[in-house]
């Protein structure tokens, strides 16, 4: 009920998403580097599969040879050959 | 770039993790090395093996973490400069070698090691140079005992034509620009000629011709388009006769003539050619050399050629420089040389017949150059 008032409040005054109700932002160069931003936290991590904990969901990045070239606490860079990605709860 | 700096001066280390799971969870190594800000970069994986790079000072911090996710960790590799300036702690003479070309490097920075002269024209550098000299300005002075605005000014006072001086140094370059006074001076037959015309006189020929066109501004033209005159004659009066009302002389007003005449002459130019030419061979024989100087020291390396021999010598020279304008005290001259022969013979006749066109184009242009029409 709040998330949905915050989400609509945040609608309407065009305020940007990722800022205001901490959503990701995933930014692909290519298929060879991705860099995510406003993770939580790493939940897997392997040279096939990278899984991160967003606010409310699960983001996986599959691909091969997957190497994070860098994170903090607040995006992380990932490359490598990147395949997919992939929502879950 | 300037974290990789950061990082190389404050040193990292490589690290090689091995987490077994399911009692280990590299995972959570991660995510609380984030959370105690202590910072990985270049995480790879292979197996159960995890490879990455950490700063030396997180470093000190990884024990707690290192054992609250029951992972083993080694070091595979240190870089940057503290474990550099570790390792090489006991090579003095390195050591001394770095500083000492930073200490020569800062000594030889203060001093002037090229002059650049840019813009004469009339002067040649030499005498420019040697001016500089006698103002105890060469190669070598302290660049902290060179007054630039004293120099310039005694560069203005010392040459009349030298109208502007710009005198800066740029790293260990002198650098003096100046301008010569090449704007037309108002010779003194201008100045002459106006106040001429302020004296009555008439205006005559200087050389025999056929006028061509005549433009009178004041006096009375003694002669029309078309007549041919002799020099001497007078062409513009100066004496403008006033009539009365009767239609004769009532008196005689003395002008200065102001006119422009145009008038077709002939002039016939002799010039002479010498009968017979000198002329140069090359022999084919060349030799190099080099001379090399460091300081005031300098070294030939060249044989020097016999007196009844001839040579044309040519000289390149080259100085050593760091960034542009970083001028140091090595030169190196190229020297070559190339033999030639000389003998004497006739001109040709086509020869003699282009010398001819060459001097009648020059005289022409000349002329062209006085004020003539061709």
């Amino acid at each position: 009920m709040l998330e949905q008032i915050k989400a609509t409040a945040v609608n309407g005054l065009k305020l940007p998403k990722d800022v205001a109700l901490g959503e990701l932002l995933v930014s692909f160069i290519g298929r060879s580097a991705v860099t995510v931003e406003n993770y939580r936290g790493i939940l897997l991590y392997d040279d096939r599969i990278v899984k991160l904990q967003a606010k409310h969901y699960r983001l996986e990045i599959h691909g091969r040879r997957l190497h994070i070239e860098y994170y903090n606490n607040e995006e992380m860079k990932i490359t490598g050959m990147i395949t997919g990605m992939e929502f879950g709860d | 770039m300037l974290q990789w700096l950061n990082r190389l001066i404050s040193g990292y280390l490589l690290m090689r993790m091995i987490a077994r799971k399911p009692t280990a969870s590299p995972e959570r190594f991660f995510n609380l090395c984030m959370a105690n800000r202590i910072v990985l970069w270049d995480i790879s994986q292979t197996g159960e093996e995890y490879r990455f790079r950490v700063r030396l000072k997180d470093f000190r911090r990884i024990r707690p973490v290192v054992r609250k996710a029951k992972v083993h960790l080694n070091i595979t590799g240190k870089c940057g400069l503290p474990f550099f300036v570790q390792r090489n702690r006991k090579r003095t003479g390195y050591l001394t070698g770095i500083l000492l070309f930073f200490l020569i490097l800062l000594l030889m920075s203060r001093f002037v090691w090229r002059i650049s002269i840019d813009g004469n024209r009339q002067y040649s550098d030499d005498t420019l140079l040697h001016f500089l000299a006698r103002a105890d300005i060469r190669y070598g002075t302290r660049k902290a005992s060179i007054d630039l605005e004293r120099l310039e000014a005694a560069i203005r006072s010392d040459f009349d034509d030298i109208i502007w001086v710009s005198a800066r140094i740029s790293g260990t370059k002198l650098e003096i620009r100046v301008k010569e006074n090449d704007g037309v001076d108002l010779p003194d037959e201008t100045v002459r000629a106006d106040e001429r015309l302020s004296i009555p006189g008439n205006l005559v020929a200087s050389k025999p011709g056929i006028i061509t066109r005549l433009i009178v501004r004041n006096g009375k033209a003694a002669v029309s388009v078309g007549d041919t005159v002799e020099a001497g004659q007078v062409l513009v009066s100066g004496e403008l006769p006033i009539e009365n009302d009767d239609g004769e002389t009532d008196h005689i007003r003395y002008v200065s003539a102001d006119v422009d005449v145009y008038a077709r002459t002939e002039e016939t130019i002799r010039s002479e050619i010498p009968e017979r030419t000198i002329k140069r061979t090359m022999t084919g024989k060349v030799r190099r050399g080099l001379r090399l100087t460091i300081g005031p020291v300098s070294f030939l390396f060249f044989l020097c050629p016999q007196q009844e021999e001839h040579w044309e010598i040519r000289t390149e020279p080259h100085q050593a420089v760091l960034l542009d304008d970083f001028y140091l005290p090595i030169q190196w001259d190229t020297i070559s040389a190339k033999e030639y022969q000389i003998y004497e013979r006739e001109w040709y006749a086509d020869e003699r017949e282009m010398l001819k066109k060459e001097k009648n184009q020059e005289k022409i242009e000349d002329f062209l150059e006085k004020g003539y029409k061709y």
